[in-house]
């Protein structure tokens, strides 16, 4: 299944070639036996909930357990048949075979689901009917809206990294407190983003009560309304959200700052004009592989930003906060619309991944192209 | 080791005669520390005082106790029967919040040992060996895993809903762990790999010539060493576990049920009861700020090791 | 506290002053509202005093009530239960129940008064407790992937189509109806809502309609009505009782002071709420599009057309477009939710329209700062009405159109089908729900908060109220917007038909362009028809036809 090559390990000696005939065909057998044995029960069940036969399973808890003894058996012959190379899929399979299995139903079931007109309230159920909402979604005003806010969110990702990157190195400069500063610093993670939306959003940030309100007044803005104008609501959802995430970004960069090798983050430390030079030819370079952690992952929590654009504007002031999650959202909880919502969901993602791909090779050509000089 | 680096710019510090420029920088960077660590720690501290608060309270915003109309009151507290006169009463609303609160604990806890026990070794696989699966190599499979994160949960409702109906796994705590399993998988994964190439792997191959299996190697010798980066996943993962909504929301009834729908609860078309989402929200935080208070150490300790390639 | 010791109580209490007050402010509502011919709970002595006394618990003005007070008056309220089910009799019946749990009443008020009938019948009950903004989708998707894992629904009457007519429900025996005694519900409240296919399936615990709530210190305040005289504006300063009026005082309370602070008109809720916010643009608009001549104002009961861009309702979303300006700065993002309880309850805003709870809270909720100085009538009508037939605005004869919003039609219990298998777990099931919906338990429900109001005919007994505390004004009033509502001949009724919440939801989208000022009034209404128009043809145009035209009794 898994072809495991030694590479890096220079002393592994090739088991493969001491390992006996007789357990590689024992260990094909028992793959062989147990596959037989989940396939059985599969199509047992699937005759018996079809009403071929009638045996009355209530569930379908048998072919999970027969997937489970599969897995288990495939992990098992694996080292039987392949030695070493077996012991290194081992490895990964446990990870690999569960992953597959919860997913792989959700997702076939997920595109036939995105090809049918599917609303809940119909009498009729759900309909096959093709590429209909794909050409639906080409003309959604909602989709499109929601993706262009999408850029403004992701691009305001190097904004929180330029800001997470300056808290980190406070945190790591010499200061007395560090303890309290750093467990401060990441106690925003903590909450949950209904709790952010409804304590700081929808309280801190009254127009009547709300501290951040009066805060704003006594500044002298006479209406402080955070969410009521387009730029200051996206602004506001933004802080909001990076908020929340900031400290996630923070640790990371931080313990990146603190791997360094102490001469370098010294020499790093040298104050003036000299220490942004240092910063910028020493730390900076350093840090990419981290910064490219930090920002990927940010960035992928950041396309799904959703909680806390619902609770506290509906994606309004006129559809200017909205994401393209929360615009799923509302097609396919408010509305019921699944069939609609898979497909707009199904595409988003493509789009997702044809750009974190992009996104990926930009930066390791970058790194590399950093490594070279 | 940070001993020794304190001791350093200890001497460095006295090395250097004192100087303006550096008395500003010194009170700049304080001033920017103070100001976010206000800035960090005033919603906490609103959404904790909140809980002790009256209607008048938060209609007029006060902000300081004991000082005017903000006396304090256990109105929020009363209403989920954790107030000092009901805490010893018969209340349904306190044996729903526990019942929640042990259950979130199971949940949290339960996926974030499994993902750790499965994706570190899967992470390990992925730094040390090469390995082909069909046209995949490592790239891809480390790309499949962290493509787990990139689906909008809510288009999981329909095919999940159906998948645990089937197998029986609807309002479990167990079916529970194996979706949240799933969602914290790939953070695990990516942390932990990271970890792993840090380790030197002239170690492993010591121990190979020793002797060991390669499992013996990794049970021996790396994980010790990767330890603090698995501490720091598993933390990770509990956070972001205990705040999941959506799933608990889809999938769980009576059973299985967790905090984070109660506290959306308080919310509709009654209005909101800020003290009692106030309480309940700090109730919901508050072994998450433990674990930032005790442990905070291990998570930026742990991902330290695995930070610079 | 047992039942007997709480009588004693009560009795030493009762003094003949508040009885002989409660008397005099019956025949006043008689005289004033006509709503002296509603039956008045002629029933024997002890229920009454039961009755009164439970109203005790705590006290209006007492703040809120909580697990303890759930508990003792559910077992007060045990004895039409122990009429019809011997003691331990559904031992070993377990029961799941759906409902919400919003600001922790709904479901956890049922806990407390269902755990006294738990003791007594020896079943057990499971809770499923749903945010609000969860409900519909947890109910929708329960449905289609035949995950219904409960007995008992907690439910609103526009799901009926969803639940009722899918066959999910389970019909009402008619000991139950005997016992919750279904004769008192409000007229419009009886059948055909409740019912499908003739059949009845639901215990009515909750009424539901929009009402107008103002704030009396606005409406008596000498300096605006100088002010309102010196600007010329025809009348006297009163309160409106048309929109035409309504958004007059809007415009002219801008820039005014009342006791030192901003003076604000009518509150608009501009942000969405899932669907619910919908309610409210229709609270202006039945008054423009609701003819007395003609049931629907919603669809053509012809062919299922929208008429929500015709000009009625055009006038009223340019209504709340032209209001906006005068209305607080952060409206565009206030949903129905923030304009009730963090605007209008806490003392921003003179004018609201919102179902009848705000007005019992106003009074009994801790959420409330403005006490008695709120009062209630029917939503304003229109000096003309907006006829879609003839395509033309027309004056009625009798003056101003009123056509009050009856909103969501209330919660209701439900028993779902999956028990009607087993006699025991049936006969279980509908006495925990008989005992939610009991005519004494439901009368303590409208008078605390609850999250329930008013939907019987015997909650209009004003000496009751008093009795419990409430003030005769304020109660009077309060009662006879609730009433007044329910029994206006030209009510607009909500159409049970299936999906009707994903109508609100598309148009609240669209308003929120329209308010956000992308769209003019007339292309926003000419959006929200193309969409329902595809709405409708995805659920079934033949079958919400016929749904639609059979919610409207035609």
């Amino acid at each position: 299944m898994i072809k495991a090559v030694a590479m890096s390990h220079s002393v592994a000696m090739s088991h493969a070639s001491l390992i006996s005939e007789g357990r590689k065909s024992a260990g094909r057998m028992l793959i062989i036996v147990t596959s037989i044995l989940l396939a059985a029960i599969a199509i047992f069940q699937i005759l018996d909930a079809s009403g071929v036969i009638t045996f009355g399973l209530t569930d379908w808890r048998p072919t999970l357990y027969a997937y489970v003894v599969w897995a288990v058996s495939v992990g098992i012959s694996q080292v039987m048949m392949r030695g070493e190379a077996g012991h290194k899929a081992l490895f990964l399979l446990p990870a690999l075979l569960f992953t597959i299995a919860l997913v792989i139903f959700p997702t076939v079931f997920g595109f036939y689901i995105a090809f049918s007109e599917w609303n809940l309230s119909s009498f009729d159920g759900q309909k096959f009917n093709g590429l209909d909402n794909l050409r639906t979604l080409y003309h959604d005003t909602y989709f499109w809206n929601a993706l262009r806010n999408m850029t403004f969110y992701v691009a305001s990702v190097m904004l929180q990294y330029a800001l997470a990157f300056g808290l980190a190195l406070l945190l790591n400069a010499d200061i007395r407190a560090r303890k309290f500063f750093r467990v401060a610093f990441l106690l925003p993670f903590m909450l949950s983003p209904v709790a952010v939306s409804w304590m700081i959003g929808k309280s801190l940030m009254e127009f009547r009560f709300g501290p951040l309100a009066g805060l704003a007044r006594h500044l002298g803005w006479d209406n402080p309304a955070f969410f009521a104008t387009p730029w200051i609501a996206r602004f506001s959802i933004l802080a909001l959200d990076a908020w929340v995430w900031l400290p996630f970004m923070i640790i990371l960069i931080l313990a990146g700052l603190q791997a360094m090798p102490k001469d370098i983050q010294e020499a790093a430390k040298v104050d003036g004009a000299a220490g942004w030079t240092s910063f910028w030819h020493i730390t900076f370079p350093l840090m990419l592989p981290v910064s490219v952690t930090t920002i990927v992952l940010r960035i992928i929590f950041q396309l799904k930003l959703a909680d806390i654009v619902i609770n506290t504007t509906s994606g309004g002031p006129g559809g200017a906060t909205d994401t393209v999650s929360s615009f799923i959202f509302r097609e396919y909880r408010d509305r019921s619309n699944v069939g609609y919502g898979t497909m707009a969901a199904e595409v988003y993602l493509i789009i997702i991944i044809i750009f974190i791909t992009i996104l990926l090779n930009l930066v390791g050509r970058f790194m590399r192209r950093e490594a070279a000089q | 080791m940070t001993t020794a680096s304190e001791a350093y710019s200890a001497r460095r510090r006295a090395s250097q005669p004192w100087n303006w420029s550096r008395a500003v920088a010194k009170i700049l960077i304080y001033a920017a520390l103070l100001t976010w660590a206000f800035i960090c720690l005033f919603p906490i501290y609103w959404t904790i005082s909140t809980s002790f608060k009256t209607a008048v309270n938060v209609t007029q915003g006060d902000i300081i106790p004991f000082i005017g109309r903000f006396q304090g009151d256990w109105k929020g507290w009363r209403s989920l029967g954790l107030s000092p006169d009901t805490i010893f009463q018969v209340s349904t609303v306190r044996d729903e919040f526990f019942l929640r609160f042990g259950n979130s604990v199971i949940a949290s806890v339960g996926a974030s040992l499994l993902a750790v026990i499965i994706g570190a070794p899967a992470a390990y696989g992925l730094a040390r060996f090469n390995y082909k699966f069909g046209p995949w190599r490592n790239k891809d499979i480390s790309f499949f895993f962290l493509s787990q994160l990139l689906l909008p949960p809510v288009v999981l409702a329909m095919p999940f809903l159906v998948l645990y109906k089937e197998l029986a796994l609807l309002d479990n705590l167990f079916g529970l762990i194996l979706v949240y399993t799933l969602m914290v998988l790939p953070i695990v994964i990516w942390i932990t790999r990271d970890q792993f190439e840090t380790i030197p792997i002239e170690l492993e191959q010591a121990a190979l010539v020793d002797g060991c299996s390669i499992w013996g190697a990794f049970i021996r010798i790396v994980l010790p060493l990767a330890l603090p980066g698995m501490v720091a996943a598993f933390i990770l993962s509990v956070v972001l576990c205990w705040n999941e909504y959506f799933f608990a929301a889809l999938l769980t009834s009576t059973n299985a049920k967790t905090v984070p729908v109660m506290v959306a609860s308080q919310t509709g078309s009654q209005g909101i009861s800020w003290w009692t989402m106030a309480a309940l929200s700090t109730g919901a935080i508050a072994p998450l700020i433990v674990i930032g208070v005790f442990l905070e150490r291990y998570i930026v300790k742990g991902l330290t090791a695995g930070a610079v390639k | 506290m047992k039942v007997e010791e709480y009588n004693q109580l009560l009795s030493m209490q009762t003094d003949r002053r508040s009885l002989l007050k409660g008397a005099a402010g019956v025949a006043a509502l008689g005289a004033s509202g006509g709503l002296g011919a509603t039956a008045i709970p002629g029933s024997a002595l002890a229920a009454d005093s039961l009755r009164a006394a439970i109203l005790k618990i705590p006290g209006v003005g007492k703040g809120s009530p909580g697990d303890a007070e759930w508990q003792k008056v559910g077992e007060m309220c045990l004895e039409a239960t122990k009429a019809n089910v011997k003691p331990g009799e559904f031992k070993g019946v377990e029961l799941n129940f759906m409902g919400l749990n919003n600001q922790n009443l709904h479901n956890m008020l049922f806990r407390g008064f269902l755990k006294p009938w738990e003791a007594y019948t020896g079943a057990k009950i499971n809770w499923i407790d749903l945010a609000q903004a969860d409900y519909n989708a947890r109910l929708q998707q329960s449905i289609a992937t035949k995950t219904v894992d409960f007995d008992i629904l907690e439910m609103g009457a526009p799901f009926e189509g969803d639940v009722c007519g899918k066959g999910l429900a389970s019909v009402m025996p008619d000991w139950v109806k005997k016992q919750v005694d279904i004769d008192d519900y409000s007229d419009y409240l009886k059948p055909p809502v409740g019912t499908w296919d003739g059949k009845t399936y639901r215990i009515t615990i909750d009424g539901d309609c929009h009402n107008f709530n103002y704030r009396t210190d606005y409406f008596s305040d000498p300096e605006l009505a100088k002010a309102w005289k010196a600007e010329g504006h025809q009348g006297e300063w009163a309160v409106p009782r048309t929109w035409q009026k309504v958004n007059e005082v809007t415009k002219f309370l801008k820039g005014k002071k009342i006791k030192g602070q901003d003076a604000i008109g009518y509150l608009d809720p501009a942000k969405g709420w899932g669907g619910f916010g919908f309610y409210f643009l229709e609270d202006r608009a039945t008054a423009y599009v609701k003819h007395p001549d003609n049931k629907a104002w919603l669809f053509d009961p012809e062919n299922m057309k929208p008429l929500v861009n015709n000009p009625g309702w055009v006038r009223a979303i340019q209504d709340v477009i032209d209001s906006l300006p005068s209305e607080p700065a952060d409206q565009l993002n206030a949903d129905p939710g923030t304009t009730a309880f963090q605007q209008f309850l806490a003392g921003t805003g003179s004018m609201l329209s919102w179902w009848g709870d705000v007005g019992s809270m106003a009074n009994t909720s801790d959420t409330s700062v403005i006490g008695n100085d709120v009062a209630f009538d029917i939503l304003p009508g229109s000096d003309d009405v907006y006829n879609y037939k003839t395509a033309k605005w027309e004056k009625l004869a009798s003056g101003p159109n009123f056509a009050p919003n009856c909103a969501y039609l209330g919660w209701g219990v439900y028993v779902m089908a999956r028990v009607d298998a087993d006699p025991k777990k049936q006969k279980a099931a509908w006495s925990a729900a008989a005992h939610l919906g009991g005519k004494d338990l439901s009368l303590w429900m409208v008078m605390y908060p609850s999250g329930m109001q008013v939907h019987r005919n015997s909650h209009s007994d004003i000496a009751e109220w008093v009795g419990a505390g409430y003030n005769k004004d304020y109660i009077t009033s309060y009662l006879k917007s609730q009433f007044g509502s329910y029994n206006h001949p030209n009510r607009a009724i909500e159409p049970r038909i299936p999906g009707i919440f994903q109508y609100y939801s598309v148009a609240e989208d669209e308003l929120a362009k329209v308010f956000a000022g992308k769209m003019t009034a007339q292309q926003g209404a000419d959006s929200i028809a193309a969409a329902w128009d595809k709405l409708t043809d995805q659920i079934g145009r033949e079958n919400q036809l016929k749904l639609y035209r059979a919610s409207l009794g035609m």
